[in-house]
């Protein structure tokens, strides 16, 4: 079975809160947590502010919580492209070069999910992201996410969909079996509640490496110059080309 | 009352080999003595196999003929019908240390969350607050089976109590209580 995985914990400007958060993730047993900043789509060239670096943040990462390895913590980037509206959902699925597409709960979607562009981002591999921690702050939210939820469960029928906290303070996030039984709450199935927050984020960020690399297969690592020491040390059918 | 065993098709009681009284048993060597001395050519057959002498067998099988049967026989009763409470041991916890509630205000809390969910008519699932311990705000509850996930998922969208942000930490989820007393994420590797 695949970890947990929480893939979205706000970044805030505060470097303590974060490193509760991320503590808080570990002690709750979640494996993998990505940071994510989020950044509004101007029509200007605009700078992207530096993720923080993981390094810095932690000088050694917490343990898991039942397991002996320590939590590993991404960061991810999130570009809102405008208002919710009907044609960039359609275009994100289909052509943009995203792992996930996220579902906007601060406001009734004002269109309904078509099959066709769903049916193309579910075979691209595009997975669809519910958040879960405007519903514990308002009522009004709840109502908002649970709606948009069902709506898209209708359509997509439990493929591909991935639960997060979009937790800023460490109150905010749930544990992973928690976040499970709300998936039964927003129209999955056990099973499919349960790879929404594991089998599936996994997915999503296979998902983000292989676009690096050559359909899936072939990656390309940057390799450490040698010195000039090492000049003999080169793999002896190099060194007969070069001859030859 | 009926006693039921913990699971359908779970572990089954250890039945201690039955014996029949009066029966012999057999040898390694299968050879069945009648209790006097066997005959020269099944001496012969015996001592081919191998095996301690006759006469060691038959002294062994006279001091088991002494020993008593078990006197107990154990029934099976498998009760298949799924269990009818759920068993949730939860922690509250606040943002600042120091806030304190007592039983009431515990139960009034969560009938407020089944109700904001789900309405009145979840807030009137029969619930019961098992065991409560004020100062680590710490519960055991139980719930009818099909009000489990009801309750559980108005645990988790709860956010705050009078204004204060907490959450609710669901520690352990069982159909019998009995599980309730372990906790192997509690325990420590050295």
């Amino acid at each position: 079975m695949a970890v947990f995985a929480d893939l979205d914990l706000r970044a805030g400007s505060d470097l303590k809160a974060l490193r509760g958060l991320v503590e808080n993730a570990a002690h709750l047993g979640y494996s993998v947590v990505a940071i994510n900043h989020v950044v509004e789509f101007k029509e200007k060239k605009q700078e992207i502010e530096k993720p923080v670096a993981v390094s810095e943040l932690f000088t050694t990462l917490p343990m898991v919580q039942g397991k002996s390895r320590p939590i590993k913590v991404l960061t991810r980037l999130t570009i809102i492209v405008s208002d919710p509206s009907h044609c960039n959902v359609l275009v994100a699925c289909t052509h943009l070069d995203v792992d996930l597409v996220c579902i906007t709960v601060t406001e009734k979607l004002p269109f309904y999910f078509k099959r066709p562009p769903i049916n193309v981002a579910v075979d691209r591999g595009v997975c669809f992201e519910l958040v879960y921690s405007p519903a514990i702050k308002d009522s009004t939210m709840r109502r908002y996410t649970i709606s948009n939820a069902l709506n898209l469960m209708q359509v997509c029928k439990g493929k591909n969909v991935i639960i997060s906290s979009a937790a800023e303070r460490p109150l905010e996030i749930r544990g992973p079996y928690d976040v499970a039984n709300l998936g039964l709450l927003f129209g999955l199935s056990e099973s499919d509640a349960k790879a929404a927050v594991s089998t599936n984020c996994r997915a999503a960020l296979l998902h983000g490496e292989t676009r690096k690399t050559a359909f899936g297969i072939i990656s390309t690592v940057k390799k450490p110059r040698p010195s000039e020491a090492d000049e003999d040390s080169l793999p002896a059918c190099k060194k007969a080309k070069c001859e030859g | 009352m009926r006693k039921v065993s913990p699971t359908a098709g779970g572990a089954r009681p250890a039945e201690a080999p039955v014996r029949r009284p009066g029966g012999r048993a057999r040898g390694a060597g299968g050879v069945v003595s009648a209790g006097t001395c066997p005959t020269g050519s099944r001496q012969q057959e015996v001592a081919a196999t191998g095996v301690q002498s006759a006469c060691a067998r038959r002294q062994m099988w006279s001091a088991l003929d002494k020993m008593p049967a078990p006197a107990t026989t154990y029934e099976r009763i498998v009760y298949r019908n799924p269990s009818e409470h759920h068993y949730m041991k939860v922690c509250l916890e606040f943002e600042d240390h120091g806030v304190g509630l007592n039983v009431a205000q515990f139960k009034q809390l969560l009938i407020s969350a089944l109700k904001d969910l789900f309405g009145e008519v979840a807030a009137a699932l029969p619930l019961d607050v098992l065991t409560y311990e004020e100062k680590t705000l710490s519960a055991i509850l139980r719930i009818c089976s099909s009000g489990l996930v009801k309750l559980w998922s108005s645990l988790t969208l709860l956010g705050s109590y009078k204004g204060k942000k907490c959450a609710f930490r669901v520690i352990q989820v069982s159909p019998f209580l009995l599980a309730l007393s372990g906790n192997s994420r509690e325990l420590v590797l050295d």
